[in-house]
């Protein structure tokens, strides 16, 4: 492989590929996403990979296995281009009649299409569906046009060239103006202003300075950093490298989890390349800079995103967050300046350059600039990652991108931002998707899980979810976390098994905002907002809980009673057999019932049940 | 370079030495901020949180620990603000119907207003304070015992539960652990908890006052008034 060494080279280079790639035909576009690995792609793209080795279509249609595309519901993905043609929910056996039929023949197999559920019409290309319709894919996009093995494919799509640009022309410090003007904030959920980072970090007293990627991705339901990052790693990379020039490092660090594989993986091979490539090492691009770059595993633990915690993690001490009364872009990593940022902040470095800094800021809303990636997931039609301009109306996400409630159902409220962020109710749905408007109301937007909530939930249950979460994965340094959250937990666990008393209420605000206020971490100052976001938003449930002793969602076993509907059971006998516990009696054809001191709650007979008769009240 | 700044606590100008955090610095002065997994020469970790303080920048106020925030030039400090002794009792509260056998903790918890705790009582006696740990591994460099574990697992534990030929037996852990600084001889069986509050007559400290040192035996094993 041609070590690349001038902005001229890597030009001519980029133009060789484009110019080599115009007389292909046919590609197809396999999404390998973790979504999609899970039904199976590569059985669908192996089968594909088989047919056209097999066939004499070989030079004349090309197979690409790229990352998440972000549609995850539909999985796997085949997508047909040029025709732009979407296949969803392929099966390894549909891929004799696609390549049969589409490929070879141009038609289209009706079957695969999508069917829009609200219209139920079918829809031909991928550009038309309404999830993508909504979305404003800058990031995300990128994925589809990329095999991440492939250094060749980065630089077809304009790889590298910011890097190149920023090395051959622009100052450090012009290169953090730029970003200043862009308005970049981290997208790992502080939001703070990228580029006050790099400059404090620039100006900090120091030799030896780091960058450091976080893809320590923990939030239950979220795979934004795991998707950019093992669909399009050398997007991550040119940030870094950016980065790395304005402040001035030599050395950076991806720290991954090691629960993610895919994304080590595709980190190392893409770093391997780059070095080959003369992106990372010694003199990089003919400009004198020196820096490298090196994957570190974490061990999964949840407190490891936070930075300080990380860095401990990185120096090989126990992953436990510092006072950050001294800031990392100061003593940081081995005690010298390190500035630390998101996966998705640093893909974004690369396409401010490219595109300039007044396209990014025209993006978004007043302080929130750009887009976001969210993980929509939950009891939504559409799940998957999706990328929204700032702005953007929760609304929208959830009823345009997302497809509405599943099943029909209405939906009640979205938690955002993770385990740290809080729940919004329906009533609020038309509030944009920013930094600051989100946190006045309680929640935020954290790194971008969204989780949609239905009628179903029981927003207590969702409040206990959260803490039992944070309880396990707070590291236990720090009082208010430790014992707060632990006390919380303590708290609504007796309010949903009905021992609540209405005193609890307040004790659960004052407590919560006790533990906001002094706890020493990012992890603890924000433990509380589940709870505190439910007590604000969905009062009325927790009342019911310890009032009436009622469960209105019909989600907390110890407030809620199994029975069955003598007008619609059809006393089949189906529970009947069901039920492990034999609380249920009845003849054939008579009506059942439920013997209450043997029901354990289990809810077999529920969903056993064809003609909805069993009632849980 | 000056190796003195001048800051404010609660009203009362002092000079504060470049370096030294803002907790020590009140102490020196006899300014009292309760505080528990505080020990002169031992490095802070902020872990008790009783030691908070408003810390008020630019119009805006941020509650942090004085045990980690270094002296500045023209700080403005707040430590007995009524949001910080709110937050301060109710992380006493924490700490007492956590450790309810430990007489330094009912002090503290006294002291910052706690008289009826709102949640049940367990006896765990270790508050994870790490004055053990750290006078361990700083005093005597024998790190014979350490945390272990994440979370509600969090404990001090030899290095693989076994006994290390380092540790010289020196009791300094022993010495300083709040448990055994004037241990509590009350029935602190699981149940029979209850905060008794007669270590209130160690407390008769008068309603606080701005620069008011109360001399308060509190500070004993604590090394509050051992400066004075």
């Amino acid at each position: 492989m041609p070590k690349i060494a001038s902005f001229a080279e890597l030009k001519a280079f980029g133009e060789q590929i484009t110019a080599d790639r115009d007389n292909e035909a046919i590609l197809m576009t396999v999404c390998g996403g973790p979504g999609c690995q899970a039904t199976r792609c590569h059985e669908v793209a192996a089968e594909l990979r088989k047919e056209l080795d097999s066939t004499s279509l070989n030079g004349k249609a090309r197979l690409r296995v790229t990352g998440c595309h972000g549609f995850c519901e539909q999985g796997p993905i085949v997508v047909i281009d040029p025709s732009n043609i979407f296949y969803g929910q392929v099966k390894p056996a549909d891929v004799k009649e696609i390549v049969d039929r589409t490929v070879r023949k141009g038609e289209v197999v009706e079957r695969l299409l999508y069917v829009d559920p609200s219209t139920g019409k079918t829809v031909l290309t991928e550009s038309e569906i309404p999830f993508y319709k909504a979305q404003t894919p800058t990031l995300l996009s990128q994925n589809r046009r990329v095999d991440p093995w492939s250094m060749e494919d980065y630089l077809a799509i304009g790889g590298y060239a910011a890097l190149a640009r920023v090395l051959a022309e622009i100052d450090p410090e012009k290169v953090i103006s730029r970003i200043e003007a862009s308005g970049l904030r981290g997208r790992g959920g502080g939001g703070f202003p990228t580029a006050a980072k790099w400059a404090a970090c620039r100006a900090a007293h120091g030799e030896e300075k780091y960058v450091i990627c976080n893809a320590d991705e923990g939030d239950p339901g979220a795979f934004m950093d795991r998707g950019v990052l093992e669909g399009n790693p050398h997007s991550v990379l040119e940030g870094m490298i950016i980065g790395a020039w304005a402040i001035g490092a030599n050395e950076g660090y991806i720290y991954v989890r090691n629960e993610y594989p895919m994304a080590v993986e595709h980190a190392k091979q893409a770093i391997n390349q780059a070095r080959e490539y003369g992106f990372l090492g010694e003199d990089i691009l003919g400009s004198g800079m020196s820096f490298d770059i090196q994957v570190a595993r974490g061990g999964g633990a949840f407190v490891c995103g936070e930075s300080t915690a990380l860095m401990a993690s990185l120096e090989g001490k126990v992953g436990e967050p510092r006072p950050k009364d001294v800031h990392t872009v100061e003593h940081g990593l081995w005690n010298r300046p390190t500035t630390l940022n998101n996966v998705e902040t640093w893909a974004n470095v690369p396409a401010i350059i490219n595109n300039g800094a007044a396209w990014f800021a025209g993006m978004g809303t007043d302080n929130s600039k750009g887009t976001k990636i969210l993980a929509l997931t939950g009891e939504v039609k559409n799940t998957g990652l999706v990328e929204v301009a700032f702005g953007t109306p929760i609304r929208t996400v959830v009823e345009e991108i997302g497809g509405g409630g599943r099943n029909g159902r209405a939906v009640k409220a979205v938690q955002t931002g993770g385990p740290s962020g809080g729940c919004l109710p329906e009533s609020m749905f038309d509030l944009p998707v920013d930094f600051d408007v989100l946190w006045e109301k309680g929640s935020m937007i954290g790194s971008g899980g969204l989780v949609v909530m239905d009628e179903n939930t029981c927003m207590v249950d969702i409040a206990k979810y959260f803490l039992k979460f944070l309880q396990d994965e707070s590291c236990g340094k720090c009082v208010p976390c430790r014992i707060g959250v632990d006390r919380l937990l303590e708290i609504v666990t007796d309010i949903t098994e009905g021992r609540g008393r209405p005193e609890q209420i307040e004790l659960l605000k004052e407590l919560g905002e006790t533990v906001a206020q002094t706890a020493l971490c990012g992890l603890g100052k924000t433990a509380p907002n589940p709870v505190l976001s439910t007590l604000r938003y969905f009062a009325e449930e927790y009342e019911a809980h310890i009032n009436e002793n009622r469960c209105p969602a019909g989600v907390c076993t110890e407030l809620v009673e199994y029975s069955i509907d003598a007008r619609t059971c059809n006393g089949c006998g189906a529970c009947l057999k069901a039920c492990p516990y034999a609380a249920i009696q009845g003849r054939k054809d008579k009506l059942h019932t439920i013997d209450l001191e043997l029901c354990t709650k289990c809810g077999i007979c529920l969903t056993t049940c064809n003609d909805n008769a069993v009632v849980v009240q | 370079m000056h190796q003195n700044v001048d800051l404010v606590i609660d009203g009362s100008k002092i000079s504060g030495r470049r370096g030294e955090t803002v907790l020590d610095a009140a102490l020196r002065y006899g300014i009292c901020i309760p505080h528990l997994c505080h020990m002169p020469t031992l490095t802070d970790i902020g872990a008790c949180r009783l030691c908070i303080v408003d810390h008020i920048k630019n119009g805006r106020s941020k509650v942090t620990t004085s045990c980690t925030l270094l002296v500045q030039e023209g700080m403005v400090i707040d430590a007995n603000s009524e949001r910080v002794r709110g937050l301060r009792r109710n992380i006493a509260e924490l700490l007492v119907t956590q450790a309810p056998n430990s007489r330094a903790i009912q002090d503290i918890a006294l002291r910052c207003g706690v008289t009826e705790p709102r949640y049940e009582f367990r006896s765990d006696d270790c508050v994870l304070c790490g004055r053990c740990v750290r006078a361990c591994k700083e005093h005597y460099q024998a790190h014979a015992i350490g945390f272990v574990g994440r979370g509600q697992e969090r404990h001090v534990e030899y290095p693989f539960r076994e006994k290390p030929e380092s540790c010289i037996m020196c009791r300094a852990c022993v010495t300083l652990c709040p448990m055994s600084i004037t241990p509590c001889d009350g029935p602190m069986k699981s149940g029979e908890g209850y905060f008794c509050g007669k270590c209130a007559s160690l407390t008769q400290a008068p309603q606080y006052e701005a620069g008011d040192c109360t001399r308060c035996d509190l500070g004993e094993g604590f090394d509050c008034s051992g400066h004075l």
